[in-house]
This record gives structure tokens, sequence and C-alpha cells, in this order.
């Protein structure tokens, strides 16, 4: 806004400058890389005259991921994590979403299993982890049922809600017009319930992230848990932290992936939160 | 009296609001039926299968009795309480410290916010070897691995919901000569404790799942190292003893959190969990 001439004078007059004093508010994303500038700097300071053996330094860790990738090590035990990974998470998809629905529409259903999978949901998955080993051995059975069994709860519960809150009345009008279950399913609840499903799935890929990781540290050998295990047994802290650091990254990509299919898949809800 | 002519007339008109018997009127009916037949089951072929896989219900009950009588399980769980309350304490306290800062100042939310969400984002069950390796075996790892898990839900509810505190109220504290201190413990808490609380509960179901993960790793005192020594010793029946009571444990906890919710922030008890 432009001022007059007589504005301006009276402003300088009275001292009302619009210049405003320097203020640290105005550079917040100068403050966020100055913060981690000085946190890695200090690492790598102090990380040089510690033991090596109990705190590496960023420089180090760098030098580990390229050696680690060179060997193919690294690249061959993610690879065995994802498939692992891959096929626990859909199964706990197909059938948390399944018995959802069933749960969710039918009474019979839901009063049949419901109390198992509050028993279930309950229990911290973790504690299972020792039993299924003693179930399924120490290979990918054991490790498929841990990513399963922490995947399936947040899919089932939330599609269960999502399809309890599927308004009626939509039921009702599919009805008059002739729908038979199978189109009422397809075509009028799954998509009145696939935001909560969407925020289901969201939570699920976290938890069997966490899941794969927790069982194959305790099985500890094969895959990225068994690496963070091997790494931390023979003190190789600056190993240690690369797969650290590409699970932190797996993990918001994978989430960031699924926040993105959850716009595409029902962009018309997509403030619903998770349950 | 015109109820007894309506009375009358429904009975004339056959318009009993009776309804045929049905199932669906006594769920806890199908809920039974549902366990019961599950339990018999799983005792008859329970029996029947190796005692060294698997166990039955009658078995577990004997186990625990066992456990009760030696006074093991008690003495575990109040060793495991011990450990989850002072790291579940700390992370309480540094949370929502640290979640005032970063919701009040935005230089300190720009300093710290890199940080975290680096760490949030890092599943915190990789990071648990690191921490065996440098804290040990004992009481202290065990402290820290649970408020590793507990604190961030807590310092990302608080922070933000000290920044939903809407401006209109600070402003009215501070036309009212309200000193910061006054602003913060006065105003601003009370309007954030909704959130804050929401991520206690969150918290609290995350701690003792770092609770059970830092004993099943460590394996020398609590209910996890219980569960690792009686998987180790393939005493099944004793493993779903532990099992059953990490459950409860869990039911309980989350139970009393609520009742706490709804107590100390009983203005908005609607809100939900910012996850």
């Amino acid at each position: 806004m432009a001022l007059t001439a007589l504005e301006e004078q009276a402003l300088t007059e009275i001292n009302l400058s619009q210049a405003k004093p320097f203020h640290l508010t105005e550079y917040l994303r100068l403050v966020r890389v100055v913060s981690v500038v000085v946190f890695l700097l200090l690492w790598e300071i102090f990380g040089r005259d510690v033991n090596p053996l109990f705190l590496s330094y960023p420089t180090a860790i760098a030098n580990a991921f390229v050696q680690l990738l060179a060997s193919g090590e690294f690249e061959r035990q993610a690879l065995g994590s994802l498939k692992v990974y891959a096929v626990g998470l859909t199964a706990s998809l197909v059938l948390g979403i399944f018995f959802g629905l069933l749960m969710g529409r039918y009474r019979l259903v839901e009063y049949l299993l419901d109390p198992y999978v509050y028993a279930l949901d309950a229990t911290p998955r973790v504690a299972l982890i020792p039993l299924l080993l003693l179930w399924f051995g120490l290979g990918d059975p054991a490790k498929i049922a841990v990513v399963f069994l922490s995947g399936v709860f947040p899919v089932l519960m939330n599609t269960f809600s999502g399809v309890r809150t599927v308004s009626s009345s939509l039921v009702d009008v599919g009805k008059a017009y002739g729908a038979r279950e199978g189109k009422i399913f397809t075509k009028i609840i799954v998509p009145a319930a696939l935001p909560f499903i969407m925020a289901g799935v969201r939570l699920a890929v976290g938890r069997a992230l966490i899941g794969i990781i927790t069982a194959e540290m305790f099985t500890a050998v094969t895959g990225m848990g068994a690496l963070l295990i091997r790494y931390s047994s023979a003190f190789a802290t600056d190993k240690f932290f690369v797969p650290v650091i590409f699970l932190a990254l797996l993990g918001v990509i994978l989430s960031a992936a699924v926040e993105a299919s959850q716009k595409r898949m029902a962009p018309w809800k997509e403030t619903e939160r998770a349950l | 009296m015109a109820a007894s002519l309506d009375e009358k007339i429904i009975e004339e008109l056959r318009f009993r609001r009776e309804r045929a018997w049905s199932i669906y009127d006594h769920p806890n009916l199908i809920r039974a039926a549902s366990v019961t037949i599950f339990l018999a089951a799983w005792e008859f072929y329970g029996r029947r299968t190796d005692p060294l896989l698997l166990t039955y219900p009658t078995a577990v009950v004997w186990a625990a009795v066992q456990l009760l009588r030696s006074g093991e399980l008690i003495r575990q769980l109040l060793l495991s309480l011990a450990s989850l309350a002072v790291g579940f304490g700390a992370s309480l306290l540094l949370g929502v410290g640290l979640g005032l800062i970063m919701g009040r100042s935005r230089v300190g939310e720009a300093v710290l916010e890199p940080h975290i969400n680096a760490l949030y984002a890092t599943p915190q069950v990789a990071l648990t070897p690191l921490l065996m390796m440098w804290f040990g075996l004992g009481f202290e790892v065990k402290v820290i691995i649970i408020f590793l898990f507990a604190f961030f839900p807590i310092l990302i509810n608080t922070a933000i919901g000290v920044k939903n505190v809407s401006a209109s109220m600070v402003e009215v504290g501070r036309a009212y000569m309200a000193s910061p201190r006054q602003i913060l413990f006065k105003v601003v808490f009370p309007a954030a404790l909704p959130f804050i609380m929401a991520g206690v509960r969150l918290a609290v179901g995350r701690g003792l799942v770092g609770m059970i993960v830092a004993e099943l790793f460590t394996a020398i005192t609590g209910l996890g190292a219980m569960l690792t020594l009686y998987g180790n010793l393939f005493e099944t029946a004793k493993m779903f003893v532990v099992v059953i009571v990490l459950g409860l444990l869990g039911v309980g906890l989350i139970q009393a959190t609520q009742l706490l919710e709804k107590r100390m922030a009983r203005w908005k008890e609607t809100e939900r969990a910012v996850n």
C-alpha cells in the first residue's frame, strides 16, 4: 500500500516506521536447518572422541552405508524382510477387511467373534511372539504370523466401525431398488466405509513394520531385525545405524504412500481419523 | 383415563408390541456360547496334541494357580510395574514439558521438531539393541526403553493441544494482567488437557509394549523375561498365563486412563487422539 508523502512524514515524525526489528520467528526454516547442522556437527565431534564400540559418528555411518550397499548384504536382507512384510500385511488386509465387513453387517458374526477380537486386540502382540516362534519355528512362517497379527486388528476394528456408521437409509435405498446382498456390499457399504478402512490400513502399515522388526530381532536369523542384532552384538555401531535409518525412511515412505492413496481412493472424507 | 383407553384399543387391534423371541436380543448368550464352544474344542484337541506345543484351558488354569502360589507371578509383575511406572512417569513429565515449549514457542518448535520427527519416525523397537549396549541389561535400560516408547505420543499431542488453544483465551488472560506463568498454567494447560490425556492414553499402551520388548530382550526380570524363560523350557501353559496377565494389564491400564481422562478433561471428552 502506497503511503502519501504526508503520511510518510507523520510516520517518521512519531517514529512509527514499518521496519521491524530482527526477530527469530521470521527465520524458522533457518532455525531448523541450523538445529540439524549443529546436532550433526556435535555428534561428529564428540562421536570421534568416544570409544567407537559405543557411539559412532555421521561420516562413519555414511561410510558404513556405502560399504553395506557395495557388499550386497544389506540389499539381500532388506528384500527378505520386505517379502515377508508384504505377504503378512496382505493377509492382514484381506482377512481384516473381510471379517470387519462381516462383523459390521451381521450381528450374529459380530457377537460370535467380538470376544476374541477384543481379547486379542487388548493383548500386546509382542507378548505373543515367543509363542508364535514355538509354533512356527524361526523361519518365514513365524514372521508372517507376527506381521499378520500386528496388522490385522487395526484394519478389522476400523472396517467394523466404518460399516457400523454406514447410514441405514443408504442400505434401504439400495434394497428398495432391488440390489442383492453382494451389490449392497460392493456398491454401498464398501465405498461408504472406505475412509475408515483406509485409516485402519495406515495404522496397520506402521504396526506391521514394527512387528516384522521385532520378530526378526527375536529370531535373529535373517532380515533387517537380524542385522540390528548382529551389528549390535558385534559392537559395529556404525553399521547398526544403517538399518535403523533405512527403517525410519521406510516407515515415512509407506505411511506417506498410504496417505496419498487414501486421498485418491476416499477423497470425499479425507478428514476421517483413525479410531 | 386416556392411557387405559389406549391400552384397550391396542388390545383390540392386536397391536401388542411384543416381538417374537429373537437371539439378537441376547448378544451375551451368543458370546457365551461362542466362548464355551471354543474353550471346549481347545480342551478336547489340546489334550491330544503334544503338550510341548499346545496346552489346554484347564492346564493353563492349573499353571496360573501354581505360579500364584509360588509368588513368582506377583514378584515379576511388581518388577515390571515398577519399571513401567518410572519410565512412564519420566515420559509424562518430559513429554508435557517439552510439548508446552514446542506449542508455545515457534522458535523452540523449529529447534526441536526435526529431531523429534526423525526419532518418532524410527521404529523405536529398532533402537533397543543400541540402548542395551549403552545401558546394560538392568532396570535402567527397561526404564529408558519404556520412556522412549511412551514419550512421543504425549509430546506430540501436548504440542498440538497447546497450538490449538484459542488465541482469544490467551488474550483475555493478558488483558487481565496474567503473568506468562499464570497464562501457561491457568489458561493454556487446562485448555490443552483433553489432547494431553488422549496422548497419555496412547502412551500407556505403547509403554506396555516397550516394557514387554525390553524384558523379552534383556530376559532377566519381569513378565517378558518369564515369557522367554517358559518359551525356552517349552512350558506352554505357563506362557499362556503370562500372556493373559499382560492382556488383562493392557485392558486395565487403558480403562484406568480413560476413566482419568473423563474425570480430568470432562469439558471436552469427545476429543480424539491426534496420531
